[in-house]
């Protein structure tokens, strides 16, 4: 096998979306289990071993191609999910340049959000790192921005909608069902309405670990086959190589094995003290939107979904507060995720641009890599483990450190 | 402005579909741990003695509806992983292959 500039590239690019496969898995272990660990129906081992062994199971299932991913927000694909001819002329260059930066973006994005234990959306970030290096690439036409008629698509049908409203559904949704279950057992004792609702709420939080395997794990083999393709090592649009779902299978489970502690923490026991019959009906409603959501084609983000049922679970249960403040400040994460990590694929592109060749890629490949390790390593001044993810939450402790200067 | 329509005609569907199942199921699940305290002393069921069949009877049909469900969002799950599209004829699922 010769080693070309191309192959290099392409190397650099499976493996940039296998990190953001793995930081997706990490940063998505909170919603299916935080609230089954705040409840202590888990232990914090046992929730993320549960949850990484579902993800790698849902990954095997996604038998059905996800070529087509990026279609939903850019124009780099026909509609059989080949790439565009103008791409791929030089070896693949141009498509492998976009897809890499975009990568790049989104897990540059991802890494931030995690440090400051927020949990944002994985198909955001993803969206917006490809939507800002495709506008640096191919201009601002290079980006679906409306489907056509009333067929949901482009980035208002796919992602802003779907962003203002499935937070609210769940959150109505998981209050309701709060609501009915503690009115329904008002009359026992605290400590049996613990334990009888724990087996409850590990079966809906093992049906959420599933779902998210077969729906996340798609995206990242989407994207891998693309850049075969892009760059001539693979053909079929209707199938993907094993190799690629295998990675990705395990790439996602392992980064939910590593698990996301810091926004477990936030999403278990930052927003409101959470107690069994509560988390079973948070649970319960992500997983009925979410499975609804799919069977009616409404593309929407699981992160979402799940931080809106734990919200409307407060609201449900007397005498419990929701944090606004750490509401409020995720809600900002969630506004600002597509455009920031937009501006971050772009800034990318250009770099790798002006940089040219092969140079290009592995320049970017190594600013997202000191970024991440930097994010990582400063982690370690207040690092939050298994060990500590149940602590009582401080308000002034846990506030992120950016934005700790603030009354809340 | 059609793809705000298209959004909330979705929308309601899914609170609609969500509420009665999201929220229905857990009260269902509640019934059921409630029935299984129906004799017991101090809101919780007496340790070492079984409730009376009524209301295991109520309570096991309740578990046995949740779990019934849970097991066919796992089928769903499955079924559109392998690319099978399931639509609701009324309440008769049909499958048909995705293309």
């Amino acid at each position: 096998m010769i080693v070309t500039p191309e192959f290099i590239l392409l190397s650099l690019v499976v493996l940039t979306a296998l990190a953001f496969d793995f930081t997706n898995g990490f940063h998505d272990t909170a919603n299916a289990m935080a609230t089954s660990i705040a409840t202590k129906a888990l232990s914090p081992k046992a929730a993320v071993t549960l949850s990484a062994i579902l993800n790698l199971v849902g990954a095997f299932l996604s038998v059905e191609v996800a070529l087509t991913v990026t279609n939903a927000v850019i124009r780099i694909q026909n509609s059989d999910g080949s790439p565009r001819p103008e791409l791929i002329a030089d070896g693949g260059y141009a498509l492998l340049l976009i897809l890499m930066a975009g990568l790049a973006g989104a897990i540059t994005w991802n890494v931030l959000t995690w440090r400051l234990g927020l949990p944002s959306s994985s198909s955001h970030a993803l969206f917006g790192g490809l939507v800002g290096a495709t506008v640096a690439s191919l201009g601002w036409a290079g980006v679906k921005w409306i489907g056509e008629g009333t067929k949901l698509d482009g980035v208002v049908g796919k992602v802003v909608l779907p962003a203002l409203i499935s937070p609210v559904v769940a959150m109505v949704v998981a209050m309701i069902g709060t609501r009915l279950v503690f009115w329904i057992t008002a009359k026992l004792a605290r400590r049996y309405q613990e334990s009888g609702f724990r087996w409850g709420q590990v079966a809906t939080a093992s049906l959420l670990s599933l779902s998210h395997g077969t729906n996340d794990a798609q995206k990242t083999m989407g994207v891998v086959t693309l850049a075969l393709i892009g760059s001539g090592h693979w053909t079929s649009t209707t199938e993907i190589p094993f190799w690629v779902k295998l990675a990705c299978a395990l790439a996602i489970a392992s980064g939910t094995y590593i698990g996301g502690w810091r926004i477990i923490r936030t999403m278990g026991r930052g927003l409101v003290e959470v107690f069994s019959p509560q988390g079973m009906a948070a649970d319960s409603a992500s997983a009925a939107v979410i499975l609804t959501s799919s069977q009616l084609g409404f593309a929407l983000s699981t992160t979402h979904v799940c931080t809106g049922s734990i919200i409307g679970s407060g609201l449900g249960r007397k005498g419990a507060t929701v944090r606004w403040g750490v509401a409020a400040r995720m809600g900002l994460a969630w506004v600002v995720t597509l455009p920031l990590a937009g501006l971050v694929g772009a800034g990318m592109w250009w770099i790798a641009h002006l940089i040219g060749g092969i140079g290009g890629g592995v320049a970017i490949f190594a600013i997202m890599c000191a970024v991440a390790l930097y994010l990582w390593w400063h982690s370690k001044q207040d690092p939050v483990s298994h060990h500590n993810v149940n602590d009582e939450w401080a308000e002034s402790a846990d506030a992120p450190a950016s934005v700790s200067g603030g009354t809340n | 402005m059609d793809q705000v329509l298209a959004a909330l005609d979705a929308t309601w569907r899914i609170l609609l579909i969500g509420i009665l199942l999201g929220a229905g199921l857990p009260a269902l699940f509640a019934v059921g741990v409630r029935a299984l305290a129906w004799s017991g002393t101090d809101g919780a069921p007496t340790p070492g003695v079984r409730p009376p069949l009524k209301a295991r009877l109520v309570a096991y049909l309740c578990f046995g509806v949740a779990i019934l469900a849970v097991l066919l969002g796992i089928t769903y799950i499955v079924l559109h992983g392998f690319g099978i599209n399931v639509t609701f004829n009324g309440v008769i699922p049909v499958f048909t292959p995705k293309h």
